[in-house]
This record gives structure tokens, sequence and C-alpha cells, in this order.
């Protein structure tokens, strides 16, 4: 990171990822639960082959940690009725059905894996406070549908 | 009378105190509930953008929106949390900044003492801002207390930036990494 050339090489890393994997998946939220799997839960370092095949792999490392921090802070700190409509984009978009991806996340809190290592605490705070309110806020709005569609 | 009147005053001020520690003892539950390790000083800094957002009225306006009353105590706790965190994070990150300067001046030769006093004035200030903003989050939630926590964001970052300009110098301190 310090010489100039490497620098050039994990931002042309990043913009490899952003182009190439990034832009393919709707919403934040899943961009950064995809990033977030790209990390081995021993090490913490980050692990993608088609990146090290074009880069080195240390470079597509340090790329993937960018964009993981990147998406992180962005969701982290934007507002939560915009939290509200990814968790939905990500619920809705899963292969399970929506309601059972609102019940595992408010019962085993995956979402808590998504965190960046040495990220700040207070951030990664408001990150997990906003996740479970947008999920008892999205179960809410669920329920109500629900009870107005049997009504009707 | 007069007697009358002296013990509603302390009934009311023992009534407050209780009232006071049991928000207090409930906060610091709050605190310990919370799985993440409190933030050192060494953290990364927190984005300009996280005390508007944990001290504004738009997320909490969305909330009242729904109109309901779980969801709405659920996002009160929450913030109170965060913005609790914020705060002792803060405090930590003076006190660090505090003992790395004593350190610091005690080995310099030429301190100027005009410096000196406006350094220790930025960082009393800023104890008393963090000490005022935790007992009044415990009290009424960060919601109207934006003014004072961007205030004393601002006033962290002044004396960080300080801190940084008496550190020793950049190849001094990444001297490990370079070599």
């Amino acid at each position: 990171m310090i010489d100039p050339d490497g620098m050039m090489t994990v931002e042309a890393a990043y913009d490899d990822l952003l182009r190439r994997s990034l832009s393919r998946i709707d919403g934040d939220l899943a961009r950064l639960i995809y990033l977030a799997s790209t990390r081995d839960y021993n090490t913490g370092k980050y692990h993608h082959d088609g990146l090290a095949a074009r880069f080195q792999r240390e470079i597509a490392g340090q790329a993937l940690e960018l964009a993981h921090r990147e998406i992180f802070y962005r969701i982290a700190v934007c507002s939560l009725e915009e939290l509200v409509d990814q968790v939905e984009v990500y619920a809705s978009s899963s292969q399970q059905g929506r309601d059972e991806v609102l019940q595992v996340w408010q019962k085993l809190e995956p979402y808590r894996v998504a965190l960046p290592v040495d990220g700040n605490v207070a951030v990664a705070q408001l990150f997990v406070s906003n996740i479970k309110l947008a999920l008892a806020i999205l179960r809410r709005r669920y329920q109500q549908q629900e009870l107005v569609a049997s009504t009707s | 009378m007069m007697e009358l009147l002296s013990l509603s005053a302390g009934v009311v001020l023992l009534v407050l105190l209780i009232a006071f520690a049991s928000k207090r003892w409930a906060a610091a539950r709050d605190m310990r509930e919370s799985a993440l390790p409190i933030g050192e000083a060494d953290a990364e800094p927190c984005p300009e953008v996280f005390v508007s957002r944990v001290f504004s009225r738009g997320d909490w306006e969305f909330v009242h929106s729904l109109r309901s009353e779980g969801i709405s105590k659920l996002f009160d706790r929450e913030r109170k949390k965060v913005a609790l965190l914020w705060v002792r994070q803060t405090s930590v990150m003076i006190r660090k900044a505090m003992r790395e300067h004593a350190s610091a001046a005690r080995q310099s030769e030429n301190l100027q003492f005009s410096t000196e006093i406006s350094i220790l004035a930025q960082f009393l200030t800023l104890i008393v801002v963090c000490g005022i903003l935790s007992v009044a989050i415990q009290m009424v939630g960060p919601l109207f207390l934006g003014g004072l926590a961007r205030f004393a964001q601002r006033l962290s970052r002044r004396v960080a930036k300080v801190q940084e300009s008496l550190q020793p110098a950049p190849l001094v301190k990444t001297a490990g990494r370079i070599a």
C-alpha cells in the first residue's frame, strides 16, 4: 500500500470487483453479506479465486477488504427507512421465504458476521441496532399485510 | 409550614435521585448486554455523518409514523445504547490522548505555556461535555442532544489533530513497517 504502483493495483482490483461481481448483486446489504462471506472465519483474510487469478492473492484480499469496509460504513449510517428497504430487497430475493429469512435473522443474528475486523465499535453497534429495528419493522409490516389479506 | 415544604422538597429530591439511579442502572445493564466490546481509542474514527444519524430526528420520525409502541420503545432503547457507546468511546479517546500528551510533555524541552493551557482547556471541556452527554442521554435519550454531540465531535477531532501534530515524525512512527 506504501508503493504507488501497489496502490494502483489494489484500486484496479477494487474496480474489477465492483464491475464484475458486485454490480450483479441487488442492493448494498446483499453485497455486504457476499463480501463478508469471502472472509475466512479463522484467519480474517479475504479470498476470491477469480480476483486472485487476475491480480495477486494479497492484492485481491486488500480490494475485498476495502469494498467490505466501504459498503459496511455506507449501510451503517444510512437512514432507517433506507435500511428497511434494503432488508426487504434482501429477504425477498432469497431462495427461502422472506418470513423465514426474517425469523432466522432475528433469532441467530447472522448479520453480525458482516462486521469488518477492527472497525469502529460505535458504528458496528449502530449497524446491529438498525438491523434489529429493520427486522422488527418488516415483520410487523408483513403481519399487518397478512391480516388485511385474511380479512378481505 | 416551612417544615412541610422542606420535607416535600426532600421527598421530591429523593424520588428524582432514585429515578436517576434506576435509569443509570438500566443504561449500564444495556451496555453490558451489548455483545460488542468497548471501542478502544485506536479504533477507526467515526464517520462525520455518524453523530448526525444517531442524534437526528429523521429516524425517530420514521419510527413514530409506524404507530407501534413496541417498535418505538425498541428504537429508543437501541439509540440510547449506541449514543452512550459513542460517548464512552470518545471519553476513552480523550483520556488516552491526555495520557499520551502528558507523557510527551514531560520529555519535551520547549513547552509553550499558552499552548499547553489551550490543550488542557480543550481536554477538560471535552470531559465535561461527555459527562453531561452521558447523564442527559440516560435521562432523556439522544434525540434533543444533537448540538452538544456535534460540538463534542468537532472538539474531539480538533484534539486528535493537535495530538497527531505532537506525535514524532511519521518516518520514526512507521519505521518498523517500512523496514
